[in-house]
């Protein structure tokens, strides 16, 4: 109970401390900004972007033609006659000589080409809108009918065709035939409805609507296309939300930061430390307003969107995350520009980390070890289950805990008001948390809760070369999953060396080592059997996660690849951390390919 | 204001960065997005241009044709994308939710020159990359089939469209991405980041009240504040170009690169200016960075719904299309910055002003 009067005591402080602070003058400038922000917004989606305007050289000889396409800012449109056209051929892009268009050849051209015959396309639906015999200029309408996939995502995972291949006869089912009803030949929509919704979807500006309706489906005509209309489905709205629902939290967590940092700044936080508070009190109580804060952000923006009140569950452990890092980002850096290098590059690559994958919610499982992407399939109204769930968030609950823990057991005075450089810092942080009395069971814990950051960096490996041709992706993740396995591993004992060299006798290396690769082996095994079973069975997931199969071999490379480390450590020197982990990997990664059977 | 006053502040800023190191991490976060180009290639091209999906893959897709003959069999028979089995629907479907097939088309024995249109009804697998992919491939001959009918019933039309034949250019939706999108983000994002560094340094003096020690020196007040205007603006062309670099390295042809060098420069000099004003004003790095980035967003989509903004411009600079327009656009950039800084040595002398007598 006292614990929590305390929190309450400190979170109540920094409510207060932050609104003076704020009130000064910010509070009415901030609220003029939001309401110029609203007003430019508006202007900006009445005028459009002029991000791309004249971008490419257009000469036409056809006054109609050159007025066609002068509606479309990208183009710089020339009407000059045939002859002179001809004779300056070079100067233009894209030169339209009796209604025949041709490129210069290069780039530049044919995408110029492109964007014409697409502009051309939407003259010519909006021509053909009109007509009185709607089935004249429209005689073609698609009906475009979903079937369930009876197989799981497993066949697709590891990124190869699914279908058999293409034989001589047509391939016969197996199992009963379902009957399908023969679909009905005419349209149960009448002309005119058919009528109002090409209107509306050529008058869509195809760039921006193509996101902004993607919240709002307003799509009363059901599966009837025109084949123009035929498009993939991806899921555009994931860019929407991740500015909608990650940039509030990112600037929220600023705020956080920048409170921690504001302690440290002159021994203001001298006060709180000195009182009988627990350190963990004191970093529960300041973070308790942000956190609440973003919560009610996000329901906000939930109830606001009407979006499904369920897409909350996904978005508190990235909350948490969030808040975590901003923790001990402020903790670490030293000055001001530290802060801003440091939060910029966190929050690139935690945005990446969540939206990349999401792109891919519709089409492949890999997209699931973002959370955002439980939010894209909740407002598209896809189904979820706890396994989900548990699978794409359990990394940012321990990843999160993990990095508040180290945060806890690091706020106090010498860690808080030091001023020593950034990765000198951050070695006695860990350092802290490796206590002296127990060095190899701390080993074993450190490098046990290294995995979940490891799985992390893996996973974002793995969305990296993903994309890459087969070859070259399974390289790559071959390398990099050896090295970050390595680095992990080797992070603990490089800390206990630097602390103090003169601890690693040779038998304490080895029984140090030998710690590190249980430890390691013990979480690794744990949290892969309850989340990311899915992953490995896939081609992917056998390079990243080799060792389910026996546990001795596992144990004895990662106990090899540590020891590779430690020696040279002790044998080189601190400089000798850099090549002793490059020997490692390449050990690491032999055994990956003679397990894979291809070496 | 001497310079010598002021390269001895921008020195002191940058041994500052230096020895920090976190620079670093920027140099780390743009070889981190370099990285990610090849990500962006993909993913990022395909949702700014769904259609350029098909271009990835090379691969014969079977699909099962139902119902009566039209000319959709015929062209799904030469296309070198398909290969047609005619099969009953109910198997077809069967056998498609089985990943056997790609897709099942089925046909209905509507008239060409009917009064109906012709409605085809297309089976494709749910939540799958490749029936997207299959999609973008029969669209193309759905459209060539509307196009047959069209001409059948050309005569029930009123008004036919002017002509114009756009041949396909088979590709460049890439080039409209990175020329159009990526290179003006790119190269401006570090204009962005100099004025967040302006007003770190800046609110670092007040807060930790090593503004008395700077003040005693014969460097005035002013003086210190352009000191570290400047120390920002160099690293703006450095890292501009150092962007410019990465994307030539990519393949990446870019025109007019002084240029757009010097663009950038001077159009940084707004933001670093504002900057210097907000933190001035505010002393606190919380209420300054959070009034900022405000006003950031605020003014970037103003100024992108102006024609001819300065981001254009470096659209236009780098696939070398720009006209003498650019000087008029240069031209006024200059005078804005002109104006800023103006008013920020006026509100700097008077701040210090206020210093000495209060």
């Amino acid at each position: 109970m006292g614990a929590l009067t305390d929190i309450m005591t400190i979170a109540k402080w920094e409510v207060k401390k932050s609104f003076t602070m704020m009130s000064r003058d910010v509070l009415p400038i901030a609220i003029a900004l939001f309401i110029l922000l609203v007003i430019v917004t508006g202007y900006t989606a009445q005028t459009g972007l002029h991000l791309q305007d004249g971008m490419y050289r257009v000469g036409v000889d056809d006054p109609q033609i050159a007025s066609l396409i002068s509606g479309d800012a990208r183009f710089t449109v020339y009407q000059l006659d045939a002859p002179t056209l001809e004779a300056n051929r070079n100067a233009f892009d894209v030169i339209v000589v009796r209604g025949n268009a041709t490129g210069l050849g290069t780039d530049k051209a044919n995408s110029a080409l492109q964007t014409l015959s697409r502009d051309y396309g939407k003259y010519v639906n909006s021509v053909y809108n009109t007509e009185t015999d709607l089935f004249a200029a429209y005689p073609l309408w698609i009906d475009t009918e979903g079937v369930k996939s009876e197989l799981s995502f497993l066949a697709t995972q590891s990124g190869q065709y699914v279908s058999a291949a293409p034989g001589r006869v047509a391939p016969v089912p197996s199992g009963p035939v379902v009957q399908i009803p023969t679909p009905s030949p005419t349209l149960p929509i009448s002309e005119d409805d058919l009528r109002a919704q090409l209107v509306q979807s050529n008058a869509q500006n195809s760039q921006i609507s193509r996101y902004t309706s993607a919240l709002t489906t307003t799509t009363t005509m059901g599966n009837f296309k025109t084949p123009a209309e035929l498009s993939p489905p991806l899921p555009f709205d994931s860019i929407i939300l991740v500015f909608v629902f990650i940039f509030p939290l990112y600037f929220t967590s600023q705020f956080f930061m920048m409170s921690i940092m504001n302690e440290r700044i002159e021994r203001k936080g001298e006060i709180l430390l000195s009182t009988p508070v627990k350190a963990s009190s004191v970093i529960l109580g300041k973070m308790l307003p942000y956190f609440i804060g973003m919560l009610a952000i996000c329901a906000g923006l939930t109830l606001y969107l009407k979006a499904p009140p369920e897409i909350m569950l996904p978005l508190i452990p990235v909350i948490f995350f969030f808040l975590a890092n901003a923790l001990l980002i402020g903790m670490l850096s030293r000055s001001f520009k530290e802060l801003s290098f440091i939060s910029i590059f966190f929050s690139t690559v935690a945005t990446s980390y969540l939206f990349f994958p999401s792109i891919f919610a519709n089409v492949h499982v890999i997209s699931l070890i973002s959370p955002l992407t439980l939010i894209v399939l909740s407002i598209q109204g896809t189904a979820w289950t706890a396994t989900d769930y548990l699978y794409s968030t359990s990394l940012f609950w321990l990843t999160g805990a993990v990095l508040f823990f180290i945060a806890a057991r690091n706020f106090k005075e010498e860690r808080l008001f030091s001023e020593k450089p950034l990765m000198t810092r951050a070695r006695e942080f860990l350092s802290e948390i490796l206590p002296e009395s127990h060095p190899f069971l701390a080993l074993s814990l450190v490098s046990g809760f290294s995995i979940p950051f490891v799985f992390m960096v893996q996973m974002m490996c793995l969305v990296l070369f993903f994309n890459l041709p087969l070859p070259y992706s399974l390289i790559f993740l071959l390398l990099f999953a050896a090295l970050i396995e390595e680095f992990a591993k080797g992070v603990g004992i490089y800390t206990l060396f630097s602390r103090d060299p003169g601890f690693f006798t040779w038998k304490n290396l080895v029984l140090a080592s030998a710690a590190t690769a249980i430890g390691f082996l013990v979480a690794e095994k744990l949290l892969l059997f309850v989340t990311l079973a899915q992953i490995s069975d896939s081609v992917f997931g056998s390079i990243l996660f080799l060792s389910l199969g026996s546990l001795w071999l596992p144990l004895l490379l990662h106990f090899a690849g540590v020891l590779i480390v430690a020696c040279s450590l002790k044998l080189g020197g601190k400089k000798w951390f850099v090549p002793g982990l490059l020997i490692a990997m390449t050990v690491h990664c032999i055994y990956n390919l003679y397990i894979l059977g291809w070496l | 204001m001497k310079s010598k006053h002021l390269s001895i502040i921008a020195k002191k800023e940058f041994r500052g960065l230096l020895s920090e190191r976190t620079i670093l991490l920027a140099v780390l976060l743009q070889l981190f997005i370099a990285l990610f180009s090849s990500f962006l290639m993909v993913g990022l091209t395909s949702m700014y241009d769904p259609s350029s999906l098909s271009k990835y893959s090379h691969y014969r897709y079977s699909v099962a044709y139902a119902g009566n003959d039209s000319g959709v069999l015929t062209y799904l028979r030469s296309s070198p994308d398909f290969r047609v089995y005619t099969m009953d629907l109910s198997t077809a479907v069967t056998a498609l939710g089985q990943r056997k097939l790609a897709a099942v088309i089925y046909v209905p024995d509507t008239g060409p020159a009917g009064s109906d249109p012709v409605k085809i009804t297309l089976y494709t697998l749910e939540n799958d990359l490749q029936s997207a992919i299959v999609d973008v491939k029969l669209k193309d001959i759905f459209l060539k089939y509307e196009g047959d009918l069209r001409q059948i019933r050309a005569a029930r039309l009123d008004v036919t469209p002017v002509p114009l034949q756009v041949p396909s250019s088979g590709g460049g939706g890439f080039y409209e991405f990175v020329y159009g999108l990526l290179i003006p983000l790119l190269v401006f994002m570090p204009a962005i980041i100099a004025s967040a560094l302006v007003i770190d340094l800046i609110t670092e003096e007040y807060q930790h009240e090593t503004l008395e020690t700077l003040v005693s020196t014969p460097i005035s007040f002013a003086e210190m504040v352009w000191g570290k205007v400047l120390a920002c603006e160099i690293l703006v062309p450095i890292q501009a170009g150092a962007w410019l670099i990465l994307l030539s390295l990519n393949h990446i042809a870019i025109q007019n690169l002084a240029m757009i060098l010097l663009q950038v420069t001077v159009t940084s000099l707004i933001l670093i200016l504002l900057g210097a004003l907000v933190a001035l004003h505010y002393r606190e790095r919380t209420a300054a960075q959070f009034v900022y980035s405000t006003g950031l967003v605020v003014v970037i989509l103003f100024a992108l719904a102006i024609p001819s903004n300065p981001l254009n411009l470096l659209a236009r600079l780098a696939v070398g299309t720009a006209g003498p327009e650019q000087w008029l656009v240069l031209g006024v950039t200059a005078i804005i910055v002109v104006l800023l800084g103006y008013l920020t040595h006026w509100y700097a002398e008077r701040v210090s002003e206020h210093r000495h007598t209060g």
